[in-house]
């Protein structure tokens, strides 16, 4: 069990890492974030299915639904950033200034 | 006595005859024209009958027939009125109409639809009858409107013509502005009276202004006064027996007619009258002033008509009711004559109606030139002519009574005027060289033409005579005044002639600036015409279109929502966001606290 969550718990924190860590694009960010949602799933429904605790079974579903829907917004605003730049390289933001 | 109510009865129902017998299939009259022109004279004679016992014995008569409904408490019945007014009038239209069928006989011969025209002519004859003779409010708008759509299909009688079609619903139009002023008296005297007859309404002291602005504004939209006068001079679209018959004697009188017959409520209310003589003071001067420069012969002569309208409007603003009755039957022999000897002169010329075109009419024309001359005449108020007998009295009495000096100042300016524009058109028709084509043949020896021109001719110069000596005088005029004033009408009369015919020979040797200001104002009827017709349909419909597509469309279904909460998003962003943009700066910051906080929290 302990060996469960080291596991899950470095791949939290090595796509957590590489949220924040990025060279130029964007897009590396997001499935970094995807990764999180994934990680986090994972350890909610192992930890939840091991200790029945019935009630919170819902919780992993709820999680997935938020999740799709940041997913959706983050790549919105990647869409934005894509069509006025052209790229979605990060230092397009703040590049056009005097 | 008896004879009376039948005399009445038949000079109706003779009329009526021809148009019902047309219904059925064996009334094969050989010679339509003739047989209507018959009707009338013998329609003519007959009304003659209850009107020399009226002159005779003062008898009036109303004649009641068939009691039509019940609408709640109002009684609607079919009665005639024939009183100073009706039974005056009727001979006198019936002859003036007399001379017209036998004019048009001449004037239409070659139209393949002559038996219809004359039909329109003796159904519009028959709803002015009806008009005068109405007793009752919903009788006189059963004439009122027969006269309007007589006029529309009169007008617009050759209708391959684009802008007779447009002229006559020109005329449509602004009879309906006016009829709604005669619905809301009507509606007014449904609720405040509880009666349509002429005689109840006469007995209750009402003291309103609202029925009478109603009925005011129902005679500026039928007799052509100012704001609603665009379509009588677009009426000359018609043939020249329609401008003779609706609008010069007939059909723009009914307006006037209206005012006169409704005397009793009119006399008691000072604003209504004051009103109605500013009204008239600024038609009789505005028209006269168009009159100057217009170069088609028959919108001169439909200006001079409106000139006169005017002047009987102050004359019923200066309360002299009869005698603006008298201007009206006077008015009608001369005015029907000017329009007839136009109507010689255009037929004459190959239908040429500019009379910048026409010229050295006397010598060839003898007959109608004379004619023309002595209508002229009378027109501007010759001495002991018959237009003398009611204007020349009109502005006596305008002159002695308490009234308004600047209406009475600009009807003498437009008296003056209508020597003038008179001088005008036998200048440019009559005098001079020929300026016409020499190809048409010139040829005036129809006895059609001639004796109907003869007959209005004897009415133009014994007419006033005869009626004014055989009338009752109503008011007492005031008999002593200043010579000025007493000859202040055929003063600026003369006057009027004189400058003209010094304008008018001024053409001949000096060169005048070609178009001037006061020119363009003029023949453009003061750019009345050319503003509203344009500037009110088009807002109409621009309101319209807008209002449709930009306001419901355009804004409740794409700009109120969907489009606002974007564009306040943004303005909001753009304004309390003062990020940046270093992304990575931030995603390292926020590593670096975290690792810094590791130890604490583990």
């Amino acid at each position: 069990m302990p060996l469960f969550f080291l596991n899950m718990f470095s791949a939290y924190l090595l796509s957590f890492l590489g949220v924040l860590l990025y060279r130029s694009h964007l897009m590396s960010s997001l499935l970094c974030l995807e990764g999180m949602m994934l990680s986090m799933f994972i350890i909610i429904s192992v930890v939840i299915i091991n200790l029945h605790f019935t009630l919170t079974f819902i919780m992993p579903i709820i999680l997935l639904v938020f999740a799709a829907c940041e997913a959706a917004i983050g790549l919105a605003l990647l869409v934005m950033v894509s069509n006025s730049y052209g790229l979605d390289y990060v230092k397009n933001l703040n590049m056009l200034q005097c | 006595m008896k004879m009376f109510a039948s005399f009445t009865m038949l000079t109706i129902m003779i009329l009526i005859y021809p148009i019902v017998m047309t219904l059925s299939s064996n009334y094969n009259i050989f010679n339509f024209p003739k047989h209507v022109k018959t009707t009338i004279k013998s329609a003519f004679l007959f009304s003659l009958i209850p009107t020399f016992m009226f002159i005779d014995k003062g008898y009036e008569a109303i004649i009641t027939t068939w009691h039509w409904t019940i609408f709640q408490t109002l009684d609607i019945s079919i009665s005639l009125k024939m009183d100073f007014f009706s039974m005056m009038f009727v001979p006198v239209a019936l002859f003036v109409t007399w001379s017209i069928m036998e004019f048009s006989m001449w004037y239409m011969h070659s139209d393949p639809n002559v038996d219809r025209f004359f039909k329109y002519l003796l159904l519009f004859l028959i709803t002015m009858i009806i008009l005068v003779t109405a007793n009752n409010l919903f009788q006189l708008f059963i004439g009122w409107e027969g006269v309007g759509i007589m006029s529309f299909l009169l007008i617009g009688w050759w209708y391959g013509r684009p802008d007779a079609n447009t002229a006559a619903l020109q005329a449509i139009l602004y009879n309906r502005i006016g009829d709604i002023g005669f619905v809301l008296s009507m509606a007014w005297f449904l609720t405040n009276s509880n009666s349509w007859e002429l005689q109840q309404l006469f007995i209750t002291d009402h003291n309103n202004l609202i029925p009478l602005l109603g009925l005011t504004l129902a005679a500026t939209g039928k007799s052509a006064q100012f704001g609603l006068h665009p379509w009588l001079p677009s009426a000359m679209e018609g043939p020249t027996p329609v401008s003779t018959l609706l609008h010069s004697s007939t059909m723009v009188v009914a307006g006037i007619f209206l005012l006169i017959r409704f005397y009793p409520m009119l006399e008691n209310n000072q604003t209504i009258l004051t009103t109605i003589m500013c009204l008239g003071a600024i038609t009789t001067l505005f028209t006269a002033i168009c009159a100057l420069t217009q170069n088609d012969i028959k919108k001169i002569i439909a200006f001079s008509t409106s000139s006169q309208l005017g002047l009987m409007m102050v004359t019923i603003g200066i309360n002299q009711p009869h005698l603006a009755f008298l201007h009206i039957c006077t008015h009608a022999f001369f005015k029907a004559m000017l329009f007839m000897c136009s109507g010689s002169i255009i037929h004459n010329l190959n239908d040429e109606q500019d009379i910048r075109k026409m010229g050295g009419l006397f010598k060839t024309l003898p007959f109608t030139s004379s004619a023309l001359t002595i209508g002229s005449l009378a027109l501007t108020g010759t001495p002991f002519l018959t237009g003398f007998y009611s204007k020349d009295l009109i502005i006596e009495s305008a002159n002695t009574s308490y009234t308004n000096a600047w209406a009475l100042l600009i009807t003498l300016i437009a008296t003056s005027l209508t020597a003038t524009y008179s001088t005008r058109i036998i200048f440019f028709a009559l005098m001079g060289q020929p300026r016409f084509s020499p190809l048409s043949p010139i040829n005036e020896n129809n006895p059609l033409l001639n004796n109907a021109i003869k007959r209005l001719l004897i009415g133009s110069i014994f007419a006033g005579f005869i009626i004014t000596n055989n009338m009752d005088p109503m008011n007492i005029q005031q008999m002593t005044m200043p010579w000025y004033l007493k000859l202040a009408a055929l003063m600026v009369t003369v006057s009027g002639f004189m400058i003209a015919m010094e304008l008018n020979n001024l053409t001949y040797f000096l060169k005048i600036k070609s178009t001037s200001q006061q020119m363009k104002f003029s023949n453009l009827l003061g750019y009345f015409p050319s503003t509203i017709h344009r500037l009110i349909p088009n807002t109409n419909l621009m309101t319209s279109h807008k209002s449709a597509s930009k306001l419901m469309d355009l804004i409740w279904l794409e700009k109120s929502t969907p489009k606002l909460l974007a564009l306040l998003q943004l303005m909001m962003s753009t304004l309390t966001s003062n990020q940046s943009g270093l992304i990575k700066v931030y995603f390292m910051t926020f590593l670096l606290s975290m690792l810094i906080s590791l130890p604490f929290l583990i």
